[in-house]
């Protein structure tokens, strides 16, 4: 079970672009192999996204979609940790120490 | 030749061979491409020999070599070239695995300075200083010095109209330039395209890839994201989707930020101006049938 407490932040090796309400992401690559990653986010990632700012937890995030979205706590629980999962897996986000 | 001046793209590259340094000549590839120009974008002091690298300069960026044959990757070397970083100035390290007799050499650069300095070794007679690899890597500083994209594309003019067809190996660059050639349209190449933002809109440019290409450009109105499908479909696309396509096909070394940050913005500015499509075609004339029927639209 992940901690809602844990604070996350943006990795420092993607460089970011914000058009419309998406986002294109970009990670920083040290050789030519690892760089056929480009990422998209919709509206709900770039959502999410711009509330990991490296001060709120997971389940302040959690609360915050649920009021945008109107949709039930464990909905929007789900949804995150899988964002949070992939965000993860891409080195696109951190955990703060 | 002591001076070597070469027009690739817009971009005037002038060679000049340093004091006791090699006669410069060209392999047939840049042939097309000498100029006489003066005014130059960059200028590469050509040294015979090598240099040795500061020790604390930090490798930020290698590559394999890999070679494609019938569409099947072979590595070959782990180690091919990179990009190093000490203070302000950059310097690539790389083989020129073509050549009869392997060599090393090094260019020392700055995106913010035109002056750059190369050594090779083994040149005390006679060489080509654009030599594989180092022509695409000075090609690709260059689109990142003025902003410009270079990227996996084939593109062709049609009836005056401009249309780039892009993908990474295999999902038919090239077979798309042959069907446009059939219908009568300039191929400007099938591989490889530079574009640049100009006065009037965007223009695609070859760069010398084989023996015979000769130097070539377009207008550019419409950008294809192609891969090979069961029918011939346009799809649209637009915003973060239409950019990150472009991006990954784009040429490029993430190992900097501001690089990274440069081509996302031309990438979006292009995207603003220029209609962008996936395009699932079925590899004949039917697709360039649909194309100029969707365009008379």
């Amino acid at each position: 079970m992940t901690d809602l407490n844990i604070i996350l932040k943006h990795s420092p090796s993607v460089v970011t672009r914000k058009t419309g309400n998406e986002y294109v992401l970009v990670p920083i690559a040290d050789n030519i192999a690892d760089m056929d990653s480009v990422f998209t986010l919709n509206e709900t990632g770039a959502f999410i996204w711009e509330l990991i700012d490296g001060k709120k937890n997971i389940g302040n995030i959690v609360k915050a979609l649920t009021k945008e979205y109107e949709t039930d706590e464990a909905t929007a629980e789900k949804d995150i940790l899988e964002f949070i999962g992939t965000m993860h897996k891409y080195l696109l986000i951190g955990s703060r120490e | 030749m002591q001076n070597l001046n070469l027009n690739i793209a817009g971009y005037r590259i002038c060679f000049l061979s340093a004091e006791k340094g090699p006669d410069l000549i060209p392999s047939e590839r840049f042939r097309r491409n000498i100029c006489s120009t003066c005014e130059s974008d960059v200028q590469v002091t050509v040294h015979n020999g090598l240099i040795k690298l500061p020790g604390t300069a930090l490798r930020v960026f290698h590559a394999p070599f890999v070679e494609e044959i019938n569409g099947v990757q072979l590595r070959h070397k782990a180690n091919f070239w990179s990009i190093w970083k000490y203070r302000k100035d950059l310097y690539i390290l790389t083989v020129f695995p073509l050549m009869d007799t392997e060599k090393n050499a090094v260019l020392k650069f700055s995106p913010d300075n035109k002056n750059w300095d190369l050594w090779i070794e083994g040149s005390n007679k006679e060489i080509d200083p654009f030599e594989y690899p180092l022509d695409g890597l000075i090609l690709y500083y260059l689109t990142v010095m003025h902003g410009d994209i270079m990227i996996h594309a084939s593109g062709v003019n049609h009836s005056g109209f401009g249309y780039i067809f892009s993908g990474v190996s295999g999902k038919g660059k090239s077979t798309m330039a042959s069907l446009w050639e059939e219908k009568g349209a300039k191929v400007i190449h099938d591989d490889r395209l530079i574009i640049r933002k100009k006065k009037n809109g965007y223009m695609m440019y070859n760069t010398p890839v084989y023996n015979n290409d000769t130097p070539a450009e377009s207008v550019l109105n419409r950008i294809f994201i192609i891969e090979h499908g069961p029918e011939n479909r346009i799809t649209p696309l637009r915003g973060a989707l239409a950019i990150s396509m472009i991006m990954s096909n784009c040429i490029q070394h993430n190992w900097d930020h501001d690089i990274v940050e440069g081509l996302l913005e031309s990438v979006t500015d292009m995207c603003n101006s220029i209609p962008v499509a996936k395009l699932s075609f079925k590899p004949d004339k039917r697709v360039i049938t649909l194309i100029i029927k969707d365009e008379q639209r």
